[in-house]
């Protein structure tokens, strides 16, 4: 049996982390890989500025350090941020997938030009950020967003017959702008892909489930992150880190 | 979530024996793939000499999208296209709603959540005009570091078959140079027919090395668990489709070369 850690990036509590894990009901996986589900020990509380993205990637960065040594055969990152994955790839051997950049190449090969869809207007900078560092900016038609928080924790639950119809309508708005592929662009919003995949006439990416599958394929074929594209370190620092997230899981408790 | 058995269609691009089609299906095994999952092998049925020109591509072309025409019909949830060059997956796609899984376009997506660049390492330069075709289409060229063959004439039927003395120590330094001449992170090989020197290369070799026939069909796995299929927004239908017409096309193709070959 294979084991793939999943890094969730917020700390979140046994309820959450099932809302989290429900994703891998939703697509058919290998009987011979197992995913676990594991929460970062501290970080931002929300994903819209480049003090929460520091953060956020630092978090998983650690909560994946040792996934090797604890006898992991992958890891794969629960945020279409891909947070963290170009640092743990750095550190690992084993293949660190990101739902991100992955998900957007996947959608290439099913269509010309995607649409991402955001969760709301703050949401729109960081997309705005790895697009271009991705190199896919010519490959986007547009982003949109549905004017709604992201709830990290309960995600949509309870909340569908308002939000659904929001985003079907954002949704139409990214074809309208010449999208061929929907990528969802949170894996919080899992909840939402089969509505969406039911009433929209173009492909959706549901990027956790994407993710999945990737590192599957990428473990049966023995492939991993390039060492060139992603260079150890001089002097590797993991002590360091874990005792800097420590403190800020301490922190939190102090200041909750 | 439990799995029904799903039936994949491998479209072979050259007519073939079946110990040649048996060389194909050998990748099967290199790929790894989940119970439940059965692949079919299917030859075209005539097909142009190699892939060398605009006048092999589509040919090509509408050899494959002959031979997949049915797939959907004869209960299929997916085709892959034994080929690189991805020839008449486009087509292919315009005309089905099982997912048509183009092995080069896959390729180097799959290469790039690998590293920043790719390299893409062949047989022959007589083959880089159709990975350039492919890389345009799906828009990825700017992230390719390079392309570099050992000009040994390809077998796309028997393969390897007793060369690899000759040819493998090549592909390894054409590989090497890729990598630190021209800043490849990631080896895209350049035909399904290298399928027998993955190993030797990934072993030897400092990064990923790209197998794209196996990958194709984890891909197609992928595709029908993930009930994802390409985008009719990208792969329109025609109008009028002609598939009578094309199976007529390919019956007189396969009489004319049999005429051809008639010893006079």
């Amino acid at each position: 049996m294979k084991r793939v850690l999943v890094l969730v990036p917020f700390p979140l509590d046994d309820e959450g982390i099932a809302n989290r894990s429900a994703q891998t009901a939703e697509v058919l996986l290998r009987p011979d890989v197992s995913f676990e589900f594991q929460a970062v020990r501290a970080g931002p509380t929300s994903f819209v500025s480049p003090h929460d993205w520091i953060l956020l990637a630092l978090g998983i960065f650690e909560a994946g350090l040792n996934a090797e040594e604890d006898g992991f055969d992958a890891v794969v990152i629960d945020t279409v941020s891909d947070s963290g994955v170009d640092e743990l790839r750095s550190m690992l051997d084993i293949p660190v997938v990101g739902p991100g950049r992955a998900s957007l190449l996947f959608a290439l090969t099913l269509g010309s030009r995607f649409g991402i869809l955001a969760q709301w207007e703050p949401a729109l900078a960081r997309y705005r950020k790895v697009i271009p560092e991705w190199g896919l900016t010519d490959h986007c038609a547009a982003v949109g967003h549905f004017g709604t928080p992201p709830d990290f924790a309960a995600l949509i639950a309870g909340k569908e017959e308002e939000i659904l119809p929001r985003m079907e309508e954002a949704c139409w708005r990214l074809i309208g702008a010449g999208s061929d592929v929907i990528v969802l662009g949170s894996t919080t919003m899992h909840q939402a892909h089969g509505y969406l995949a039911e009433v929209l006439p173009v492909p959706v990416i549901n990027p956790g489930p994407v993710s999945y599958k990737l590192v599957e394929a990428m473990m049966s074929l023995g492939l991993a992150q390039s060492r060139r594209a992603h260079p150890r370190p001089l002097s590797p620092k993991p002590a360091m880190i874990r005792t800097m997230l420590e403190a800020a899981a301490a922190h939190e408790i102090g200041h909750g | 979530m439990t799995g029904e058995p799903r039936r994949v269609l491998v479209l072979v691009p050259f007519p073939m024996t079946s110990d040649q089609i048996a060389l194909r299906a050998a990748q099967a095994t290199e790929a790894g793939l989940p119970p439940g999952i059965e692949l079919d092998y299917r030859s075209v049925r005539a097909a142009p000499s190699g892939y060398v020109s605009q006048h092999d591509y589509v040919l090509a072309d509408v050899s494959i999208l002959e031979a997949g025409l049915n797939a959907q019909d004869d209960g299929y949830d997916a085709v892959c296209v034994d080929t690189v060059s991805d020839s008449g997956t486009a087509a292919l796609r315009s005309m089905l709603d099982i997912p048509v899984v183009a092995a080069g376009k896959s390729m180097y997506a799959v290469a790039l959540m690998l590293g920043r660049t790719f390299g893409i390492l062949s047989m022959w330069t007589r083959w880089f005009g159709l990975y350039e075709r492919s890389l345009r289409e799906v828009g990825l060229g700017a992230q390719c570091a390079g392309m570099r063959a050992i000009d040994v004439h390809p077998d796309n039927r028997n393969l390897l078959g007793g060369k690899e003395d000759e040819v493998l120590p090549r592909l390894l330094e054409a590989g090497i140079e890729l990598i630190e001449e021209d800043g490849a992170d990631v080896i895209c090989l350049g035909s399904t027919t290298m399928h027998e020197a993955h190993g030797y290369l990934q072993e030897r070799l400092p990064v990923p090395v790209i197998n794209p026939g196996p990958l194709s069909y984890l891909v197609a796995e992928a595709l029908t668990a993930l009930d994802l299929t390409h985008s009719r927004a990208s792969y329109p239908r025609p109008l009028v489709s002609k598939e009578s017409m094309l199976v007529e096309m390919l019956g007189a193709a396969v009489r004319a070369e049999a005429e051809q070959d008639r010893p006079s």
